[in-house]
């Protein structure tokens, strides 16, 4: 009963690992207001599940899954998708003096407009893969086999390569 | 670009991001106490006015069917078995639906990707079972309206030819609509045809995103 009696717990969990929900989010869904509603659907899927966390995993393997589950199926039904997403606006997560947009060098930009044209599961294992996970981790988080997440995560970064040298 | 340069550039993106990104523990606080309205929470609730329009729209059938048992006659007898079956059918759909909402909205997240994005499309395409069922209902309109004091003793042979030919034809149609709008089908021109007009966009998208999460957890 972890939810009931701890919610300082979840609390200090979700702030440990806000990053996570925001790149996750920022990765997905290019709206700020969509992703907002995002963010907020990741952290009720999380509260959600907070019950049933299994210790055996790290809390950024269990944010993780729920973040990229919530996440593919809210790209889903997003309607519009922009190709390059917009500052965060105000909302449960928000970058304080930081204007993101502004101050993003053209390379940068250009790794996330390619990343948001990558199908849905290919993006989640290249974001896990920036984020410098073990090949055993992604596997666990996909649900692949870590041979599958080494010819993929191979197959990714050479259609990457190749869109930056077209530019 | 050198593969190390996509992660460096990454971390140096995200670096003052990290550094600058604050919560909102006011609204961190309402979400886990369920006062603010999620984009999930919207969703159900737009199910559930399509809900509550299909409970009224049954309850007239119901009262309508309840009457015409209450004051039976022999000749309500066509109404009486149209209108039941219409009834059952649409029972049946809706109770398919609210289960399978249900289980959306209980799937636990924390699960691998693939395996949750399986259940939650398997899921979603079980609407496409729902409106395949939904079709069966096509006969019993064209023979809600006949009556035992009129048909066929009453009527000409060219009614009865008319009549026949009718019920056979939405007989047929249902059975092959029933047939063949399967997800193997759905690649078929028609079938996309038909279940965009009946507003189910997001079920073609399902439908991709199955076969491209077949395809995904292959190793190539």
């Amino acid at each position: 009963m972890t939810k009931i009696l701890n919610p300082d717990l979840f609390l200090s969990v979700i702030e440990t690992n806000k990053g996570i929900i925001y790149k996750v989010a920022n990765s997905y869904c290019k709206d700020p207001e969509d992703r907002q509603d995002l963010v907020q659907e990741i952290v009720l899927k999380l509260w959600k599940s907070f019950d049933s966390y299994d210790e055996q995993f790290k809390h950024s393997t269990w944010i993780y899954r729920i973040a990229l589950n919530t996440a593919i199926s809210f790209y889903r039904k997003e309607k519009s998708r922009k190709e390059i997403a917009e500052p965060f606006s105000e909302g449960l997560l928000y970058t304080a003096d930081f204007e993101n947009n502004k101050q993003t060098e053209e390379s940068s930009f250009f790794l996330h407009q390619f990343i948001a044209e990558l199908k849905e599961l290919d993006k989640a294992l290249m974001l896990l893969y920036l984020e410098e996970k073990s090949h055993k981790e992604m596997a666990e988080i996909i649900g692949i086999t870590e041979t599958n997440v080494a010819t993929k995560i191979g197959r990714i970064k050479t259609i990457l390569k190749y869109k930056f040298s077209q530019l | 670009m050198e593969e190390t340069n996509f992660v460096l550039l990454w971390k140096e993106h995200y670096e003052k991001i990290d550094q600058s990104l604050a919560i909102n523990r006011q609204l961190l606080k309402e979400v886990i106490s369920q006062k603010t309205e999620s984009a999930i929470q919207s969703f159900i609730r737009f199910k559930v006015r399509g809900i509550t329009a299909a409970v009224i729209y049954l309850s007239l059938l119901g009262i309508v069917l309840f009457y015409a048992i209450a004051h039976y006659s022999s000749s309500g007898n066509y109404f009486i078995l149209s209108i039941g079956a219409i009834f059952l059918i649409n029972v049946k759909a809706l109770y398919d639906y609210i289960k399978h909402l249900v289980w959306t909205n209980n799937i636990d997240y924390n699960g691998s990707i693939t395996e949750i994005q399986q259940q939650l499309t398997k899921l979603q395409l079980s609407v496409l079972r729902h409106s395949r069922f939904m079709v069966l209902q096509f006969p019993f309109w064209t023979t809600f309206y006949l009556s035992g004091k009129w048909f066929p003793h009453s009527v000409s042979w060219g009614y009865i030819i008319f009549q026949f030919l009718l019920t056979a034809s939405f007989t047929f149609l249902a059975y092959w609509l029933y047939k063949n709008q399967t997800m193997e089908n759905a690649n078929k021109k028609w079938v996309k045809t038909f279940i965009e007009g009946s507003g189910g966009k997001s079920i073609l998208k399902a439908i991709a995103f199955y076969k491209e999460l077949e395809t995904f957890k292959q190793v190539s």
